[in-house]
């Protein structure tokens, strides 16, 4: 299967290499200041901790014109001696080459998939290619729960400032958590250990054409494994700083993306999450120490006025989404968000937000054919979410923002009960209670 | 001078009396045949109606997202208007066969047309179905966009996008019908020239200045978007 995937350039790469214990993976696309730090890390940390094993390094990019294939393969890692090495290690094999399919970084992983089960490796594992941060330790903290702890499915935990990570502090995390009963505090990480089992049900599935190509990949990643039973750990891997996005990038088509994939998924794994209850933690490795974080600017009054606009003008489309009473309170909060006071009074609920996600999680399923609209009137509504949790947490530190998240995470995991009523139609919209009213009045 | 006038209205009664003779009892046959077919229409109504209720169709259509072809006017179940369509399908064939009843040349000639037209209404009506489904669909479309990318009255966009699809599908419709299609197909070419022509010489003349100080705004807000996005 997997060589159908592969370019006759990887397909020569597997023929001549044959077998590798461990494959690491660096999806890229025109990364070329940072890539080359990434492959030293990675080449540095298999040489370090995994000496004895056959490794290869495996760059799949999306067709980067600025050379970040030449700087894979060119750069070296000089400081060997800084390793405190005992004997001369044998360099990992490298490949770079252009993947085919859609452009996005779930083509980019499904190709590495491919070379990992070609190759036969034991562990796998997947890494930003701007990553700044990233140490040889990293490789050893996602390979080593897999091949030598049968673990099958390794979530990196950062330290992340407070405002870094906003879908995943709003929404990714709290859902994913409450629907499969998973405490994995960062499913959408994007560095990730896997074991052959799990690499295997990755290539079996086949909607890789969908929003999982592009920004979706790494929450269905997450939920595949968890929803699929494997085994599944994090660990510790510090801070997380990486380069900026482009902000002339389509920003909303991301968000949707990763929403689309996660609603998705609900759907498909409705038997798995309906009948779980709670969460538990999951296991941890990796030593815990405090690190200095990047201070994110946030500009607050921009968001407000998305969130206070977005409840003007699409109001009739929340309206579908929404039931009554939670499309009145969204309604009222807009004239507030618009106000001149509203960067000290907004305040947006954690009660309401867990059932402006949970309606429209339902909405998604319920009307197939209105989904995209659904989707990207989302925006708003998260950024009034993230204004008012930024307005909220403005005092606090660290460790008390955590606290926050629990609670944010318990009320989700509280309101389980009133999705799988929404979800079973046990709550209709407004439009479908009219309908409902109109036939028996007949 | 009397035997004139009592010529004049024995002729007047013998017309009266061949035309009461040859009308009325068409006129009967057409209010039996009108009568007879209403209270078909009316039960085949009442019977789609629970037909469509009893297998579900409101719910498959609803959750298939089909409702949304009616827009505002999805809260009218389907089981309803498919009721309303078999009535009059049915009333109106009654009214045809009441028509023909009289057998005159002229009602021949109109039921004759009628039943020509009835394909071409009928594929008219999908084509108008479609199209303003369509003209709802992207008009929602552009309406979160505008709204999402901070453009201003993002409602009055979705509604020219909206006004223009629809439009479009009336000259499709009016096409097919051979109603008028020169005079809808002019009207559409002069209000397609028209906003063309506006927009041209608006950018041109009157808001070069305005596109480029946006332009300029758009490049210093790059700055300001990250403040927005960059924590996602």
């Amino acid at each position: 299967m997997a060589g159908t995937l592969l370019t006759s350039q990887a397909e020569e790469f597997v023929h001549h290499v044959q077998q590798a214990d461990i494959v690491i993976g660096i999806p890229s696309y025109n990364n070329v200041r940072t890539i080359g730090h990434v492959v030293q890390a990675a080449q540095a940390g298999l040489a370090k901790y995994f000496p004895q094993y056959n490794s290869v390094i495996v760059n799949s990019d999306g067709g980067s014109t600025d050379g970040t294939q030449e700087a894979v393969l060119k750069t070296q890692f000089e400081e060997r001696h800084m390793l405190l090495l005992p004997t001369p290690q044998k360099p990992a094999n490298r490949l770079s080459f252009p993947y085919h399919g859609i452009p996005g970084k779930g083509s980019a992983f499904r190709a590495i998939f491919g070379i990992s089960q070609e190759l036969g490796a034991k562990a796998c594992a997947v890494m930003d290619s701007d990553l700044r941060s990233i140490t040889p330790e990293w490789i050893d903290l996602l390979v080593r729960p897999v091949l030598l702890h049968g673990y099958d499915f390794v979530a990196p935990l950062y330290q992340r400032h407070k405002y870094d990570g906003t879908i995943t502090n709003s929404i990714i995390y709290p859902l994913t958590r409450t629907l499969y009963g998973k405490r994995i505090r960062q499913p959408i990480g994007g560095d990730f250990g896997l074991s052959p089992g799990v690499v295997r049900a990755y290539l079996d599935r086949n909607d890789w054409e969908s929003d999982v190509a592009r920004f979706g990949i790494d929450i269905w990643m997450t939920t595949v494994a968890m929803a699929g039973g494997f085994r599944v750990c994090q660990s510790y891997l510090g801070a997380k700083l990486h380069d900026a996005k482009d902000p002339s990038s389509d920003l909303t088509a991301m968000l949707t993306q990763v929403l689309g994939s996660v609603f998705s998924l609900m759907e498909e794994f409705e038997d798995a999450w309906m009948p779980v209850e709670g969460s538990e933690p999951v296991d941890l490795f990796g030593f815990r120490y405090q690190v200095g974080l990047e201070p994110i600017p946030v500009n607050l009054e921009k968001m407000l006025r998305a969130f206070g606009q977005g409840a003007q003008d699409l109001a009739e489309v929340w309206k579908q989404a929404m039931s009554g009473d939670t499309w009145r309170e969204i309604q009222s909060l807009g004239a507030v968000a618009l106000a001149p006071d509203a960067s000290t009074r907004f305040h947006l609920p954690d009660e309401l937000w867990v059932r402006v996600v949970y309606e429209f999680a339902t909405a998604l399923k319920r009307h197939p054919v209105e989904r995209s609209h659904f989707l990207r009137s989302f925006t708003p509504l998260y950024l009034g979410r993230v204004a008012s949790f930024i307005i909220e947490t403005r005092e606090m530190n660290g460790d008390e923002f955590e606290d926050r998240m629990e609670a944010l995470c318990m009320t989700f995991e509280q309101s389980k009960k009133y999705l799988r009523q929404v979800w079973r139609g046990m709550q209709p919209t407004p439009a479908e209670a009219e309908m409902l009213q109109d036939n028996r009045r007949r | 001078m009397i035997e004139a006038i009592r010529s004049i209205l024995e002729r007047a009664g013998n017309t009266l009396y061949a035309l009461l003779v040859n009308t009325v009892p068409a006129l009967l046959a057409a209010v039996v045949i009108l009568f007879v077919f209403w209270s078909l229409a009316y039960a085949l109504q009442w019977l789609a109606g629970r037909l469509v209720r009893a297998t579900a169709l409101d719910k498959f259509i609803s959750e298939a997202g089909l409702t949304s072809m009616l827009g505002p006017a999805a809260t009218v179940p389907a089981s309803r208007l498919v009721a309303l369509v078999v009535f009059w399908a049915v009333f109106g064939i009654g009214c045809l066969a009441a028509l023909d009843a009289f057998g005159m040349v002229t009602t021949s000639r109109i039921v004759d047309s009628v039943l020509l037209a009835v394909p071409k209404v009928v594929i008219a009506l999908i084509i108008l179905l479609i199209g303003f489904w369509l003209a709802r669909f992207l008009g929602t479309s552009t309406l979160i966009w505008a709204s999402n990318e901070g453009f201003p009255t993002p409602r009055r966009w979705a509604a020219l996008v909206k006004v223009a699809v629809a439009f479009a599908t009336v000259v499709v419709a009016s096409d097919v019908l051979d109603f008028a299609p020169q005079v809808f197909l002019a009207a559409f070419i002069i209000a397609g020239t028209g906003l063309a022509l506006t927009v041209s010489l608006a950018l041109g003349l009157g808001s070069r200045q305005s596109v480029q100080a946006q332009l300029l705004a758009d490049k210093r807000g790059e700055t300001e978007e990250r403040g927005v996005w960059h924590h996602l």
